[in-house]
């Protein structure tokens, strides 16, 4: 981990509420998984950094999308081109993808980790599906790189679509029996759906949480795992889906 | 027996406390630097560390969420997950040996005499503790151990009888005086007390109607009242460790002022690991 002062380079808007932050970044490569932890106040009224994982990492560029979901995540979404911003990173544990067929499975802003998974994945010839969904169907982002990089995308949303689908309802009907390993990222809700669908192929979950020191310090974002507690930070946020236990 | 720093001393910032000899005055507070193993190299500029509480039985701490900002600060309700004394004693001090640092185990017990019980089997392998005296306590119905200043001094002089290492006590600030608990705890035979720990908060969940998260303030939110109480310890002249929102050189000087010998940095650390670092440069510009 190290801090960084970067310069958005670029401001990109995807969604009424969901916005790209493009910096020129040399430092650590970062891995599938990995986060940085956001500064978003260099005041103290918004006390803490906001986790904000990798969405895309490719020649000196560093692509953090973020969703407006509270104060701190608006504020960032006020940032412009030219201004600079306190980063902590990248931390994580840095998760290496099998090298079989496999499926991204994402939901809404979920979609972030896991576009940097895929392009991971295709710079190593991993062949891969996506199925992505969304509530309303002008929330898509990354469109045309999915499209570009994995095998068949599909894409399902609750609204704007002739079939009202969900993430977990189009599972239900694939057959998973061409896939060895499944990547999940989305609402909570979602993944619990997953869970409990009990899917023939591994899981991964990208896990979120509020966090404090973003670095295992603080053991402030735990999560039930094979019936003991984890730090998503440093023992995730890539988890198995099967052993999280979201009833804790 | 408050630390004055002689003129050699203020360069480096070095400092004697209880008659131990430290770096300087920036120790890093418990339950913010786990056991100092993540960032050995921020644990061995600081001038102590004070671990995450260590409690008798292993805890798994509480449920999710853990943390939750407010204005200035952040409340948090980790629960004191830790391995328990036992664990911590074979696997975790061992590894702590090689910091070159002085560690303070935070102790954290819910009867008396596990205080005694978890110092007994630390032994003299550290260089102090810190009684965290803000546990409810389970043979009082619940109720908050440093509240009640006849039990402190109880669980202080119990504590004292089984070692000589240096004993302070990190008080509470919640529905009590610190003055009248600091006072007897010292009488009790504390080497010196560290306040505060974090304030009793809440905040709800406006969707759901419920509470959200309870559990401690933390932060230059109580900065302000922390300082307030360390200032109101200053005439007992015992050492006194400032905590309290310090997120910088001048916050540090500003509890030095107030009557501290040191202070213990603690949400700092969660916006930036590094910052201990920051503020022991800083500091030596006041001292210098």
């Amino acid at each position: 981990m190290r801090s960084y002062r970067l310069k958005i380079v670029r401001r990109t808007t995807h969604t009424e509420n969901i916005f790209g932050l493009d910096f020129k970044y040399s430092g650590i490569t970062p891995w599938p998984g990995q986060f940085f932890q956001v500064r978003v106040d260099e005041g103290v009224e918004l006390f803490l950094n906001r986790p904000i994982s990798v969405a895309s990492y490719k020649r000196g560029h560093l692509l953090l999308v973020v969703k407006i979901v509270g104060r701190g995540t608006r504020t960032l979404s006020m940032k412009k081109a030219g201004d600079y911003l306190t980063l902590f990173g990248p931390f994580g544990r840095r998760f290496r993808p099998a090298h079989r067929k496999s499926l991204i499975i994402a939901g809404g802003i979920g979609i972030a980790p896991l576009h940097f998974l895929a392009e991971y994945m295709a710079r190593r010839n991993i062949d891969f599906d996506v199925l992505y969904g969304v509530r309303n169907k002008d929330e898509f982002i990354f469109r045309s790189d999915l499209k570009r990089m994995a095998s068949r995308v599909t894409f399902v949303a609750e609204r704007g679509y002739r079939e009202k689908e969900t993430v977990v309802t189009r599972i239900r009907r694939m057959d998973l029996n061409d896939f060895s390993v499944g990547y999940a990222c989305g609402p909570r809700e979602m993944l619990m759906a997953l869970q409990e669908l009990k899917l023939p192929i591994t899981t991964y979950a990208f896990c979120e949480d509020f966090m404090g020191c973003g670095c295992g310090l603080c053991l402030g974002c735990a999560i039930m795992h094979g019936g003991v507690y984890r730090r998503i930070c440093i023992d995730g946020p890539v988890l198995s889906l099967g052993d999280i236990d979201f009833e804790v | 027996m408050t630390a004055r720093f002689s003129a050699l001393e203020i360069l480096t910032l070095k400092c004697r406390i209880f008659d131990i000899e430290f770096k300087n005055p920036v120790f890093l507070a418990s339950g913010t630097f786990e056991y100092g193993l993540i960032y050995r190299n921020v644990t061995n500029k600081a001038g102590a560390i004070c671990t995450k509480g260590i409690t008798a039985r292993p805890r798994g701490g509480n449920p999710p969420p853990r943390i939750f900002e407010t204005a200035c600060g952040l409340i948090n309700s980790v629960g004191l997950e830790n391995p328990g004394v036992d664990v911590f004693c074979k696997e975790t001090l061992p590894r702590m040996r090689s910091l070159k640092t002085r560690i303070f185990v935070n102790v954290a017990g819910f009867t008396v005499g596990e205080f005694v019980e978890i110092v007994g089997s630390i032994g003299p392998r550290v260089d102090g503790f810190e009684l965290n005296v803000s546990c409810p306590n389970v043979d009082m119905g619940g109720v908050s151990f440093g509240r009640d200043p006849d039990v402190c001094a109880e669980v202080v002089a119990r504590v004292r009888a089984v070692t000589e290492l240096p004993l302070i006590v990190k008080l509470t600030a919640n529905f009590c005086d610190p003055l009248v608990i600091a006072r007897r705890c010292m009488e009790a035979g504390a080497d010196g007390i560290s306040l505060i720990n974090t304030l009793h908060a809440m905040a709800f969940d406006l969707r759901k109607k419920e509470v959200l998260i309870q559990g401690g303030l933390s932060g230059p939110a109580i900065k302000p009242f922390a300082l307030y109480c360390v200032h109101r310890l200053k005439e007992l002249e015992v050492p006194i460790i400032g905590v309290g929102g310090i997120m910088s050189g001048a916050d540090a000087y500003e509890f030095l002022l107030a009557g501290a010998s040191a202070v213990e940095i603690g949400s700092a650390i969660l916006r930036d690991p590094y910052s201990p670092l920051r503020i022991i440069k800083e500091l030596k510009r006041y001292t210098g």
